[in-house]
């Protein structure tokens, strides 16, 4: 029964992921560590398995769009797969209380991206989608800048990735826009890209070690492809503010949640 | 230069992509099938080698891409992708550090 629960909570993470396009690891990771019991760290690399599949998903949608970066991602992927496989060793020399209350910080950095992002994405995103002639997507010329800013920040990215089993899509997203001059329709795409390449440097560490609980990860696997697959879909045509607001309200909840288990263990 | 367009490039790095979403999935749905119904005489490696393959697909899509940049004579980003293919490389070789 516990896997048919997996199915279906991959599924959802999966589903938000692909709408607000924040991935599923944010969700994943809390959730397996606080109601099924998984040590933090096997939590970590169960859910970078889920991550790199609903990067996989996702990419190859918007690959076939044309609107992902490839020379772009490829150089930023040199920082964020080298934070994230470092990471991934150090992880055993952090402790938990410390990884928790890093998550529970990441995940209120998230939910304000996300609810400050929703304002940004509909003024930006209206244009450029307006501009669509016949299913083509019209994407104005860009260089992209900063390239020195872009890989530090990447490397921060990387390594939060390594650290805690997200993608990162929150830092990488608005990093490429504000600071090295990239639309934002590119940005997601880029990101999601090089999700599955920075979750597979950690992950392999993660799974060398032991730190990847097979029978939980794949049932999330599935659950998160199906979930992912529909929301990518449905994406273009979805209302995104309710769900974005439901996305940030399970977030607030899985931060209070970690905060309050660090308070009670600690206190 | 960023902005060039390359279907033929996109396409090719989509379709690793999907073969190994796709794969990954109907394999580890195997396995939970036949965890939940019929008895689970083998789930755990099957769905072992959907999480393998799993992880083995962002690695083809960056051994493809280098591919691809060399045969563009495109090197400056046949050789970043060579590096991002060490790194994953070593992550996988050295992973073993039990703390």
């Amino acid at each position: 029964m516990v896997t048919v629960l997996l199915v279906i909570l991959g599924f959802a993470a999966g589903l938000l992921g692909a709408l607000t396009g924040i991935g599923g690891g944010v969700l994943l990771t809390p959730l397996l560590a606080l109601h099924f019991g998984i040590p933090i760290r096997q939590a970590i690399g169960t859910s970078l398995v889920a991550v790199i599949t609903t990067s996989a998903a996702s990419s190859s949608v918007h690959l076939q769009r044309h609107t992902t970066d490839i020379r772009l991602g490829m150089t930023l992927e040199l920082a964020t797969s080298l934070g994230a496989a470092v990471m991934a060793y150090l992880v055993g020399y952090f402790n938990r209380n410390f990884l928790e209350g890093l998550f529970a910080a990441f995940l209120l950095y998230s939910s304000i991206t996300l609810l400050r992002g929703g304002k940004l994405k509909s003024d930006d995103e209206s244009s450029p989608s307006a501009a669509a002639v016949n299913g083509e997507i019209v994407i104005p010329p860009y260089q992209p800048k900063r390239y020195p800013l872009g890989m530090g920040a990447s490397l921060v990215a990387g390594a939060l990735s390594g650290l805690l089993g997200i993608g990162g899509g929150p830092i990488k997203v608005p990093v490429m826009m504000i600071f090295m001059n990239v639309p934002l329709m590119v940005a997601t795409a880029t990101s999601n890209f090089m999700i599955g390449v920075t979750a597979a440097a950690s992950a392999l560490v993660y799974y060398r070690r032991g730190d990847i609980l097979v029978n939980i990860a794949a049932p999330l696997a599935v659950g998160v492809f199906l979930g992912s697959l529909l929301g990518a879909r449905l994406a273009p045509r979805i209302h995104k503010r309710v769900v974005v607001y439901l996305l940030v309200a399970v977030m607030f909840y899985l931060a209070a949640h970690l905060l309050f288990h660090l308070a009670e263990v600690n206190l | 230069m960023s902005q060039v367009r390359e279907p033929e490039f996109d396409r090719a790095v989509a379709m690793v992509l999907r073969v190994g979403a796709f794969g990954c999935f109907f394999i580890m749905l195997a396995g939970l099938i036949d965890g939940l119904f019929m008895g689970g005489s083998i789930p755990v490696d099957i769905e072992r080698a959907g999480v393998l393959l799993m992880l083995a697909t962002p690695v083809v899509r960056v051994i493809v891409a280098c591919f691809l940049f060399f045969r563009e004579k495109d090197f400056k980003y046949g050789w970043i992708s060579l590096g991002v293919l060490v790194i994953l490389t070593l992550g996988a070789v050295f992973g073993i550090g039990e703390h």
